[in-house]
């Protein structure tokens, strides 16, 4: 067939000479599809830029559906459900609020301009309203330009300007290798008393490896094993992320520093793991090396015994605020780090994030070593749909990126874990610091604080705060 | 392989005015997997559909597009066809090129370009489709009326009499709405009161309707045949049906209080019966008014200072014991007639209303027309009680004005004007009456004869013209106009004004909200379609009659009502209901158990499921959908990190695919 005189090739050539911005629109069956409708019926004009993608309800719209659009090329993605109290599902666009305030933070974090993820709520009377909210993303996209090409950096040149400031690492305290000699025979004593009583079949813990000084996890069984418990400021893996697997084969005890009592709690939460088949054995922690130096969690951290454990390990250090006194906690020096991306323009930031990226492997150790990575198959590996390339190119970087950061938003407990095994040295740690602020500024929490609470992505409150909805 | 037919209607003109629909067609032919497409000027015609009959069948295909109007119009015709072609009716898909393409864009040059991307997502979406059989549910055949004005009372009796139990909710104490308080209805004059009664004893004696006044509508859930509604039931403290309605209380009742019935022009006790044809005819212990202003204490611990009325009634109907009482109903259909109320605001205020006492609305004049009235049917003025000789009418206070009221007309104060005019006129016989209008709407069976009989017979001088404000001067009134006829200032004595105030509908969003309907910008319920489907609702099973729904005269509101009650009996009339198949689906060998997916549930449709290996030992516990409860609002798909949840109809596969084709155009063009 001659592709002339198809209507496409047509507007190709319309396209090739002025760019139109293509704009993606998700939008709620009951309210802004028959708000568009109602549009039509009274004759609004507004720009044809917009493609219509109808869905039951905003409750519906997986972010990461936006993530895929500007994957296919759309400049900009509309998002446009039911007002607040008039959802069709009575709740439905409340889930999809929290999800999307924190999925556009993720995304303006890496560089991608605000303009071109735009969110609105049409009801089904409100055709004018959908005619002027379709101008306006229009017209915030034509002014943001054409798209980068996704997953690609922009100009390599400007990368030099990303320098982070390296943390001080003289500032907070020092871990004090006087106090770990007692907490390990202390560890060591508990270990055997749990093994040889039966109360656990096995022991999750740290030990030497064969190369000096290197820390490794170790899985005791024996009774007679409790000599290989090592307690040293190398001890930084998060033990938690083996615990789900540990717990098929019985009762399990673990031992647990302040960070990793918090993945434990995010476990507990997520009915990975029942509390009776676990013995937490908290060790009282005055930080970790990372590379030698103090590792940025450690900073902010006073590195007491979660009340949550069962036992603890030398810790008879009361808190400093339960004997009232004020300790001033130090910032986390993450967030100096997040306060530099953010600051850069948004074309720095998407150059600096898509270099980073662009060395990821996709060994998915970050996955590994995560304790809230527990899905019996993780999304990166689902075909039909495939959610993200497995290709290690910029867009299945990107995509694998901004998935895992998503998923653990309102999650993670900062352990930075990941950022650490990274052979290609990114910076997750900065990602999920990144959505942890917003969690914690929008709706009031902290992962690893409370068993019981409901997460914040699958809870809601009538009055969430919504200035980014038109 | 799929083979896809793809169907491209011109809509006449419509359609074909801004999108080449012949290039679409062409277009269609070159998307992979399509096998078949055509454009017809009228798709949704028989010979139209027979179209797309007749293709499915000589072409083997395995599922359908049709580009034609929006799938809110004609989803269910295609459906059927597809049926009819020994289809699915789920691999049936509308690409919506009239309402979102054509309708709404000049250049046929981003229209069928824009066009060609809707039908290119639909073909993704279909051929990512899976068959689905409908979910039949049972019908619960009761229905339940919010409103017991004459809407609610028409559609009750129409429901009832075909044989179906109805349940009447009414928030006042009484029957009747706003009806109740007019005077004669136009344009025949007849006695409002006298028509409207015998339907409100009808409904009270009616076998079929369970009739709750001074009760409100708390909470609804469920789903179109099966509603679950809670009801709450003010405590009256006077037990109906024992209550003779003596009135031996409220003579000796020592509170009085303005009767709202009335337009607080009269005054009533504190028990009272709002007028004396209330259906139920009971009387009312008003809580907040009484001298025992406690009687609703949760406390349990009261004193009583005043028995008098429970000392007097003869029957001792009277019950200070009474409590508010939840009543949990089952119903198939809701029918939602709330009514309207008047908007007396900044339009109001600058004609003096709530500053000079005799300047009233609409309603309180009705009252002051009424036989019934305060006054018995003698026009006297509120201040004085004088007779009022020089009376101004005053119209569009409040309608048609964006700015300061609302923007739309209220439709019934054109010839409520005219008719009020009349009946001063007939009852003061040397009155002088001046109406002011912006323009006369008499667009009504007789209604025109009317308003010309008025202004030529009765001699009533009609002003075109607004007011500019309403001043006070040595016990008259002065109106301040415009006659924009003559060009001149126009300043008029009056001894009354009489205000046409705009109508707002009476209930606020909470109902809409407890319905999950939606309402416009000035709270009126939207229907599903301004042509086809008036009555309806976007929610299946609830319908709208009367001025709830917008503005409207009595035989409008009427006709509605029959036409709610002819949908809901629509429904009745199936022994099974066919639900949509959209619901949610996990697949158990994927899914981790972390059961966000039941915390974000509204229907807690998502179960625990135990997997045990042979030994019986538990492995693990996932999640499961009971498809009975899941409504497909697909919240739980969005919150399943491993994406082990999937929405029938919706699938993430289909998305996919549908944002794979919505890549840019050139992209798309290259294929």
């Amino acid at each position: 067939m001659d592709s002339a005189a198809t209507p496409l090739a047509q507007a190709v050539d319309a396209s090739a000479s002025a760019w139109q911005p293509h704009i993606i629109a998700f939008v709620c069956h009951w309210c802004t599809y028959a708000g568009a409708d109602m549009a039509g019926t009274t004759r609004r004009i507004y720009p044809p830029n917009v493609r219509i993608l109808r869905f039951p309800c905003t409750g519906r719209m997986s972010p990461l559906f936006i993530l895929r659009a500007f994957e296919q090329g759309a400049d900009g993605v509309l998002v446009s459900g039911c007002h607040p109290g008039d959802c069709h599902y009575v709740q439905g666009n409340y889930f999809a609020r929290r999800r999307f305030a924190v999925f556009r933070a993720l995304l303006e974090f890496l560089g991608v301009d605000p303009r071109r993820l735009q969110f609105s709520w049409v009801s089904a009377s409100e055709g004018v309203k959908w005619a002027r909210v379709v101008e306006e993303v229009t017209q915030g996209v034509r002014d943001a330009g054409p798209i980068s090409p996704w997953g690609r950096v922009q100009d390599h040149g400007r990368l030099a300007l990303v320098r982070f400031a390296s943390p001080a690492d003289q500032a907070g305290r020092r871990p004090g290798e006087d106090e770990r000699a007692p907490v390990l025979a202390e560890l060591r004593r508990a270990a055997s008393e749990l093994l040889s009583s039966g109360r656990i079949s096995r022991l999750i813990g740290y030990g030497e490896s064969s190369l000096p000084g290197k820390i490794v996890p170790v899985f005791l069984d024996n009774v007679a094993d409790a000599s290989v418990l090592a307690w040293t400021d190398g001890c930084s893996a998060n033990l938690a992320a083996y615990l789900p697997a540990a717990m098929r084969s019985g009762k399990v005890g673990i031992i647990v520093k302040s960070c990793d009592s918090k993945a434990v709690v995010g476990l507990l939460q997520e009915n990975q793991i029942r509390r009776e088949d676990v013995v937490l054995i908290g060790v009282p922690c005055t930080g970790v090396r990372v590379n030698g130096r103090l590792a940025s969690k450690c900073f902010n951290c006073d590195g007491q015994v979660s009340p949550l454990c069962d036992l603890s390990a030398g810790g008879a250090r009361p808190a400093a605020a339960a004997m009232g006194v004020q300790v001033a906690v130090p910032p986390d020096v993450r967030d100096a780090d997040v306060g530099y991306i953010e600051s850069l323009p948004l074309l720095d930031r998407w150059n600096f994030w898509q270099n980073q990226f662009a060395r990821c492997l996709r060994c998915y150790a970050c996955r590994a070593v995560c304790p809230l990575c527990y899905c019996e198959t993780c999304i990166a590996e689902k075909h039909r749909p495939q959610w993200i390339s497995t290709s290690i190119d910029g867009k299945g970087n990107t995509a694998w990126n901004v998935v895992r950061a998503f998923h653990l938003a309102g999650r993670c407990i900062g352990c930075d874990e990941c950022s650490r095994v990274c052979p290609a040295n990114i910076r997750l740690d900065l990602l999920n610091r990144r959505l942890a602020i917003e969690v914690e500024r929008r709706f009031g929490y902290r992962a690893g604080q409370d068993a019981v609470a409901s997460p914040p992505l699958a809870s809601f409150r009538q009055d969430d705060s919504e200035e980014f909805i038109r | 392989m799929a083979r896809i037919g793809v169907f491209v209607c011109h809509c006449g003109e419509n359609i074909a005015r801004t999108v080449r629909v012949g290039d679409v067609a062409q277009f269609a032919r070159r998307i992979p997997h399509v096998a078949f497409s055509t454009d017809y000027a009228y798709l949704c015609s028989s010979p139209g559909q027979k179209i797309l009959v007749d293709a499915v069948k000589e072409h083997g295909l395995t599922g359908v597009v049709v580009a034609a109007c929006s799938p809110q119009l004609h989803e269910p015709t295609f459906r059927r066809a597809t049926i009819q072609a020994g289809l699915n009716p789920y691999l049936c898909e509308i690409a919506n090129i009239r309402e979102h393409c054509s309708w709404v864009h000049h250049d046929p040059a981003m229209a069928t370009p824009k066009a060609c991307h809707l039908v290119v997502s639909a073909v993704e979406r279909v051929r990512h489709a899976r068959p689905l059989e409908p979910i039949k549910v049972p019908v619960t055949k009761r229905a339940l009326v919010i409103g017991g004005g004459v809407a609610g009372i028409r559609t009750a009796l129409d429901i009832a009499n075909a044989g179906h139990p109805v349940v009447l909710v009414e928030k006042q104490p009484s029957l009747g709405g706003n009806m109740a308080r007019l005077s004669e209805t136009f344009p025949t004059l007849d006695c409002s009161q006298c028509i409207l009664t015998p339907l409100m004893v009808e409904v009270a004696r009616h076998p079929n309707i369970e009739l709750l006044t001074y009760s409100e509508v708390e909470e609804v859930s469920g789903y179109v045949g099966n509603f679950k509604v809670r009801i709450r039931k003010k405590p009256r403290f006077v037990r109906e049906g024992v209550c003779t309605a003596c009135n031996a209380c409220a003579k000796v009742c020592p509170v009085d209080v303005p009767n709202e019935f009335d337009m607080n022009l009269s005054w009533r006790k504190a028990i009272y019966i709002p007028f004396p044809q209330a259906v139920p005819s009971t009387y009312t212990l008003d809580a907040a008014r009484c001298v025992n202003s406690t009687l609703e204490s949760k406390s349990g611990y009261r004193v009583l200072a005043c028995e008098r009325c429970a000392s007097d009634c003869n029957v001792k109907a009277i019950d200070f014991d009474m409590k508010p009482e939840i009543v949990e109903r089952e119903v198939g259909a809701i029918v939602v007639a709330t009514g309207y109320r008047l908007l007396l605001g900044e339009q109001a205020e600058e004609c003096g209303y709530g500053k000079f006492p005799d300047v009233v609305d609409g309603l309180e004049f009705e009252r002051m027309l009424s036989a019934s009235g305060p006054t018995g049917g003698e026009v006297r003025r509120p201040s004085d009680g004088k007779v009022p000789k020089d009376v101004v009418f005053i119209q569009c206070v409040g309608s048609r004005d964006p700015r300061h009221g609302v923007p739309y007309c209220s439709r019934v104060c054109c010839m409520f004007t005219a008719k009020h005019a009349l009946l001063f006129k007939h009852k003061v016989h040397d009155a002088r009456a001046y109406v002011f209008y912006m323009d006369i709407r008499a667009g009504g069976k007789g209604y025109e004869e009317f308003v010309q009989r008025v202004m030529e017979e009765e001699r009533v001088l009609y002003i075109r013209g607004r007011v500019s404000r309403v001043l006070s001067r040595n016990g008259k009134l002065i109106v301040f106009g415009a006659d924009t006829l003559s060009g001149q200032q126009v300043e008029l004595k009056a001894d009354l004004v009489v205000l046409a105030a705009a109508s707002i509908p009476s209930s606020n969003g909470d109902l809409a909200s407890k319905l999950r309907i939606p309402a416009d910008a000035h709270g009126f319920f939207q229907e599903a379609h301004p042509k086809l489907r008036p009555v309806e609702t976007l929610t299946a099973g609830i319908y709208l009659a009367g001025a709830a729904h917008a503005p409207k005269d009595i035989p409008d509101t009427v006709a509605q009502a029959s036409a709610a009650a002819a949908k809901g009996m629509e429904l009745f009339s199936k022994p099974m209901l066919c639900r949509e198949p959209i619901t949610s689906q996990v697949n158990e060998a994927a899914c981790s158990g972390c059961f966000e997916c039941q915390r974000v549930c509204a229907y807690g449709a998502i179960e625990r499921k135990e997997i045990r290996d042979r030994k019986g030992e538990l492995v693990r516990v996932v999640a499961r959908v009971n498809q009975a409860m899941c409504e497909g609002c697909g919240v739980c798909t969005a919150a399943c990190r491993s994406g082990s949840i999937e929405l029938c109809g919706f699938t993430d596969d289909q998305v996919f695919a549908q944002l794979g084709a919505l890549g840019p155009l050139p992209a798309a063009a290259a294929r």
